[in-house]
């Protein structure tokens, strides 16, 4: 049975950015895990060839971000399109040869990430204006008070598989499991701006490095063990966030790809089943698909 | 070949920082609760090396002064360069020409924490300027097998403290308590020479903590930014106090970072005497 919320009590907020450029300084360099310089694109402007469904990790890239990244050139404006947009929030072009595509959110991480086609994405650019449909904060699930809902629009509740189980636990299908030595940069932040970035996920590097997340894609969601996202992201024994990766390779130490925060609870609240097909491209971010 | 260099000393300028909150007081606690921060940064009164980090109901409390600078880049260069043990002496005020030193760093914006004596941290305030001797970046001793390395500390320092070469390849380090790797907490994948980490502990999870004590981390590599790597162990000095934020807990300053074949961490929980305010001169 799917989960009752409090759904049809949400509002809809017009939210407006635009397509932001990558960002670097002119020391140009950064340094990877065995003290490695590196210059690599990902984070900032539209990041092609990588959408939900692909692998996260294997690329020459830092902080791959998929598609679009977004945010509001006014500070007090941009944290609200941070913490109000939620992930598959439907997002139109409204500038520049894109103008009329509708992507989706798949993710925070300082940006706001889109996802579009490739052939949409081909045509954007930085400065390309967007507007966002933003509902899903203050979404609540009516049977299961002990689970906080972060960054997670009614749509994707509604797509996602699973739901309230016979015992009362929230059934959640994920596609990969993630152990508590893995959170990375991002612990200690707020569950609403950003993404919990995953170490031990750097392909091509040592064994010492790995702890079996190589195989991660773009958009799957994911259950991180101990975690407990309700008010900001740490660690606590016995709790557990469900998350959806909305980014990339990392070759930056202590980062890597990251799930944005979507559900975090007492553990024993939910039921997992293990499920490959639990990521986004199942449900959305196919072209023109409006979604709420 | 690092190891025929000589450090270098520089005098950095570093402010008394006031503190800082925007238009709510309010943070929120890993419960959901909000709560006014209270010691997070500034200039601490009540609060010494040998202190529990439970002690007070505070939010990353440190035990001094927080020093600051306000441009942006030179707050960066006063926090890099900084290590534990250099000297400080305050340039103006009314404790002016009373000598500290530093005994630790913190991350985000950047804080030097600068101990001093209780009677003249009683005369200092916000904005009184402290110039420190900084030396120690760098700097790698002659005696430090290699696969180690060392960060943040004055080159007097690892005599003073309880760090020893045990084998012709290892070193040995008495420490409070050995934490696992999940219990990283903020300042992973940040760089070490900057920050601090956060440990995610709260009073009653059986780690007393003292400010000053050393501690180590298993599988946390602190070469450069600090993030998981199976096999090696990261030892670093206590520096402030707990915090009630979700991923915070009271954070040490990295300072010895090897594989676990190199780096022999030996947990004290009782006898364990790290940081002093005696090894520093500072009674």
């Amino acid at each position: 049975m799917k989960a009752a919320s409090n759904a049809d009590r949400l509002v809809s907020q017009v939210l407006t950015g635009e397509v932001w450029p990558p960002l670097a300084d002119r020391h140009g360099y950064r340094v990877g895990p065995d003290g490695q310089p590196f210059v690599l694109p990902g984070m900032g402007g539209v990041t092609l060839g990588v959408h939900c469904g692909d692998q996260a990790a294997g690329y020459a890239s830092d902080h791959l971000e998929p598609g679009a990244s977004v945010r509001n050139a006014d500070p007090a404006a941009n944290m609200a399109v941070q913490f109000l947009t939620c992930v598959s929030n439907a997002v139109r072009v409204d500038s520049g040869p894109a103008a009329g595509a509708i992507g989706h959110v798949i993710g925070q991480h300082a940006y706001v990430l889109v996802d579009f086609t490739e052939a949409e994405a081909a045509q954007l650019t930085a400065g390309d204006a967007v507007t966002i449909i933003a509902v899903g904060q203050g979404l609540r699930l009516l049977e299961h008070q002990s689970i906080v809902v972060k960054n997670c629009s009614p749509g994707l509740l509604e797509a996602m598989p699973g739901g309230t189980m016979p015992d009362g636990r929230l059934e959640v299908h994920v596609a990969a499991r993630i152990p508590a030595e893995a959170i990375g940069a991002g612990v200690g932040m707020i569950s609403e701006y950003a993404n919990t970035d995953l170490m031990g996920a750097y392909a091509g590097l040592g064994d010492d490095l790995s702890l079996g997340l190589e195989s991660l894609r773009i958009g799957d969601i994911v259950a991180m063990a101990d975690q407990d996202h309700r008010y900001g992201r740490g660690y606590r024994a016995g709790y557990l966030t469900i998350g959806v990766i909305s980014t990339g390779q990392c070759m930056l130490f202590g980062h890597g790809p990251g799930p944005s925060s979507l559900l975090s609870g007492p553990a024993d609240a939910f039921s997992l089943v293990d499920d490959p097909d639990a990521n986004l491209a199942s449900w959305f971010h196919r072209a023109g698909q409006d979604q709420r | 070949m690092s190891a025929q260099l000589s450090a270098v000393a520089v005098n950095l300028l570093g402010l008394v920082e006031h503190p800082e909150l925007g238009d709510s007081p309010y943070r929120i606690d890993a419960d959901g609760k909000p709560y006014v921060p209270v010691g997070d940064g500034g200039l601490v009164l009540g609060l010494a090396l040998g202190d529990s980090v439970f002690a007070v109901d505070a939010d990353h409390a440190a035990p001094g002064v927080c020093l600051t600078h306000r441009d942006e880049a030179a707050r960066h260069a006063l926090v890099l360069y900084s290590c534990i043990g250099n000297q400080a002496e305050v340039r103006t005020g009314a404790a002016a020409g009373a000598r500290g030193a530093v005994i630790g760093k913190r991350g985000e914006n950047g804080r030097v924490i600068v101990g001093f004596r209780p009677a003249d941290l009683a005369r200092m305030r916000p904005g009184d300027q402290v110039s420190v001797r900084s030396r120690g970046q760098g700097h790698r001793p002659a005696w430090l097998p290699a696969g180690i390395s060392v960060m943040n500390l004055d080159p007097e320092l690892p005599a003073k403290l309880p760090i020893s070469q045990v084998e012709d390849h290892a070193v040995g380090a008495s420490v409070r308590t050995v934490l696992p790797a999940r219990l990283a907490g903020n300042g992973l994948g940040r760089p070490a020479a900057g920050w601090d980490l956060d440990l995610q502990l709260g009073a009653g999870d059986g780690h007393d903590l003292r400010l000053g004590d050393l501690v180590a981390i298993d599988d946390i590599d602190a070469r450069f930014n600090m993030g998981f790597r199976g096999g090696w162990v990261s030892v670093g000095i206590v520096v402030h106090g707990s915090s009630p934020l979700p991923g915070h807990g009271p954070g040490m300053t990295p300072i010895l970072t090897g594989p676990r074949s190199q780096v022999v961490a030996r947990p004290d929980r009782d006898g364990h005497a790290g940081l002093t305010a005696g090894l520093l001169q500072l009674w």
